[in-house]
């Protein structure tokens, strides 16, 4: 048995301008699907931003609440009751509200920001604000302003770097920003600020201190949440919800991805992508087999089997893939830079979305190959006499 | 069996198409090629010379009749049984087929992937099969940097390399020049008797058929003898030549008849005197070259049996023979109803002609 030759690869090599005008399409659809699907796990990953960054085990929502920045609200003494349950540590009372945030260097602007306010001696947002920021807001009319918000808000950041506390105004109240967190914008909400649970009735003052937005329930350790979860179902009335923390963002997910628009356009903007390319791989492959056919012929007439030539498209068709999928996934992460810089949208692939659209690349490429091999069929070599 | 004869038709009939389109393209062909032998497979195009060339190579199966290549019988095989008898068989195509994204090189080596007993350095293999067909410098060419007649070779030394027992090829100069040509013929006669193997040549070329050991001719899916097409060829040659010009061709026929006999009196012809003859008769007539020709060597055959028939005439023919010659004779001149006294006179004088006794 003789060395074996890459035919596949060679026969691409044969014509570069067919390679490279291939290599370009693949690379196209592949910029497509990761930017499309890319966009979609954002949308997701930004949506349950607040969800990741507050400590919990679980959670308590009233049942009306469908997101975050809609939250509608519940009694509190709802939530204490939990601390009836053994495993049950602490709770920590939260409220959320989008109030008018006026910009202070350009004070004829309004514009609505996200706010949250909590007990600061309770525990759930040390993974947001520090304890010396914890320590501020107790003070009265004092804020942590979320410096990855929209540009809209004003150079709050940089006056507060350069300057330190700045005065601000949240619904026609004068108010100090004392501190910085970074979190980041969503779908949902442009800029957000976190305050007391008393410097957030104050901003709102029609809302009471007796209904909350959410609950936050920490466990003791070794405790099993679903466990916990069941047992306080079965003891509370049902006019409030208590989710683990994955049902918690299971819940924002799906309500951007069912009941709005938005996941969909992404997922059928990726399948667009995968279309696309399957299509311009579909018509490179076939050409080529089209202009090698009386060479497969002749393979055939001295003893190549049929299957040693699917083999040859297929090779085709992987080597496609891989030359376009490098250039493209390397052109989306330059794409995503630039584009999480500007919408600060939490967009970078990770591994598993790169391996997913390597799968998906290989797929679509060996698609396109097993059609362009119907075509192989047709090849008798007895023709070549 | 195998070795002495590697292919072995008999009775072979193919057809193309089914039901009411069902054309018969093979009628009963049967012939064995032995090994070290080059046949030549000529006829008219549509003959079926191809088809033949394809069964022989395990590329179709025939419907009728048994064709035996290597031992096997190909009738009704399996496609598998087919694919290992093609890779037991050098292919030599009309035009080379060489794969245009390898170099000349990759291409013999992609014949050399059946190859079991290779032992090892393929690409000395490669080197030396290139050297034969004098394309060494070439190696690492591709096809579209080569002429006509290097492609071919190339596709020669494809066939060859892995040294099989029988070549097939299917007009191998029909895309060549007078001398390309010749060279592709030469090297696969030399190359074939060198490695004693059986060739079958597919070809409408005249001018390659002397490196044949035998020539079948195929005609509307009939094999035939060569002398038969010939025969064929001649008399179709001479309606022409008669509506051509009559009265020029027969003066030429009797006049060359007449030097033929002059030529033939010490029973030798010389170059020289082929040549003055050739040279008197273009002069004469007003037909192409090769029409003189045609005529004057039809002229020297006849005068050779005429001149031969009297020689063994003389030493007796047996009695039988000569019964049935003068009996030929009567049945002839009967043959338009009666036998006039011109008719036995012109009988008499023939006999009298071959020294044979008339009898009363």
């Amino acid at each position: 048995m003789s060395r074996l030759l890459p035919l596949g690869w060679l026969q691409l090599k044969h014509q570069p301008l067919r390679l490279i005008a291939a290599t370009l399409g693949i690379t196209f659809a592949v910029i497509l699907i990761c930017v499309q699907m890319e966009f979609r796990e954002a949308l997701f990953q930004s949506a349950v931003r607040y969800h990741s960054a507050m400590d919990h085990d679980l959670v308590m929502l009233s049942p009306k609440t469908s997101f975050l920045v809609s939250s509608k609200q519940f009694p509190r003494n709802r939530l204490y009751q939990v601390l009836g349950h053994a495993d049950v540590e602490s709770v920590t009372p939260v409220y959320m509200r989008l109030g008018s945030w006026r910009n202070p260097v350009n004070r004829a602007s309004a514009r609505n920001i996200f706010v949250l306010g909590f007990d600061p001696s309770n525990k759930g947002f040390a993974r947001i604000i520090d304890e010396q920021q914890h320590a501020l807001i107790k003070l009265s009319d004092h804020v942590i302003f979320d410096q990855r918000g929209r540009p809209e808000y004003g150079p709050v950041a940089e006056l507060f770097d350069t300057r330190g506390p700045l005065a601000a105004e949240i619904n026609d109240r004068a108010v100090t920003v004392s501190g910085l967190y970074t979190l980041g914008t969503s779908f949902g909400l442009d800029g957000g600020i976190i305050t007391s649970d008393l410097n957030f009735i104050r901003a709102f003052p029609k809302r009471s201190k007796s209904a909350i937005d959410l609950g936050l329930i920490h466990l003791s350790p070794g405790a099993d949440a679903t466990e916990v979860q069941r047992q306080i179902i079965e003891h509370i009335p049902h006019d409030v919800y208590v989710y683990t923390s994955a049902e918690f963002r299971e819940m924002e997910v799906r309500y951007w991805n069912k009941t709005t628009p938005i996941g969909y356009i992404f997922t059928f903007g990726a399948i667009m992508g995968l279309v696309v390319g399957f299509i311009i791989v579909y018509q490179i492959l076939f050409a080529d087999v089209q202009d090698h056919l009386k060479e497969y012929a002749t393979l055939k007439a001295m003893g190549y089997s049929h299957g040693y030539l699917r083999g040859v498209v297929l090779q085709q068709s992987l080597v496609l893939a891989i030359l376009g999928f490098l250039p493209g996934i390397g052109i989306s992460y330059l794409i995503f830079d630039k584009a999480s810089a500007v919408t600060g949208l939490p967009l970078a692939l990770d591994q598993n979305a790169a391996v997913l659209i390597f799968v998906l690349t290989i797929g679509m490429c060996a698609a396109s190959g097993i059609l362009a091999l119907r075509k192989l069929q047709a090849v008798d070599p007895a023709e070549v006499f | 069996m195998t070795d002495a004869t590697p292919i072995s038709l008999s009775d072979v009939s193919y057809f193309y198409g089914k039901g009411a389109l069902k054309k018969q393209i093979l009628f009963g062909v049967g012939t064995e090629v032995n090994a070290g032998e080059i046949i030549i497979l000529t006829g008219p195009s549509g003959s079926g010379k191809t088809t033949l060339l394809t069964l022989i190579g395990a590329l179709r199966s025939a419907q009728d009749g048994s064709v035996k290549v290597l031992g096997q019988e190909l009738n009704n095989a399996k496609e598998r049984a087919l694919i290992k008898i093609r890779r037991k068989i050098g292919y030599i195509f009309q035009s080379h087929n060489l794969l245009d994204s390898l170099t000349i090189s990759q291409n013999v080596q992609m014949a050399m992937r059946f190859n079991n007993n290779s032992g090892g350095n393929t690409s000395k293999q490669i080197e030396e099969v290139l050297e034969r067909v004098g394309l060494g410098e070439h190696m690492n060419k591709y096809p579209s940097a080569l002429s006509g007649g290097q492609k071919q070779r190339a596709g020669i030394a494809r066939a060859l390399v892995n040294k099989p027992s029988i070549v097939l090829a299917d007009e191998p100069t029909a895309s060549l020049d007078k001398q390309s040509g010749r060279d592709v013929v030469d090297l696969i006669q030399e190359l074939a008797k060198e490695d004693g193997t059986a060739v079958v040549l597919v070809t409408h070329d005249n001018r390659i058929l002397d490196v044949a050991d035998r020539i079948l001719h195929l005609e509307d899916g009939h094999m035939k003898s060569l002398t038969e097409a010939v025969s064929e060829d001649t008399s179709r040659m001479l309606n022409l030549l008669s509506k051509h010009d009559p009265s020029s061709a027969s003066y030429l026929a009797s006049f060359a008849f007449a030097l033929a006999r002059v030529a033939f009196a010490d029973n030798e012809v010389t170059e020289d005197e082929r040549n003055a003859m050739q040279r008197i008769l273009r002069d004469v007539a007003h037909l192409d070259p090769a029409e003189v020709n045609f005529i004057m060597e039809l002229s020297m055959m006849q005068r050779l049996a005429q001149s031969q028939m009297a020689d063994r005439a003389g030493d007796g023919l047996g009695v039988d023979r000569t019964k049935h010659f003068v009996e030929s004779l009567y049945e002839i001149a009967r043959a338009d109803g009666t036998v006039s006294p011109e008719e036995i006179e012109e009988i008499r004088a023939i006999t009298a002609e071959f020294g044979i006794a008339h009898p009363e």
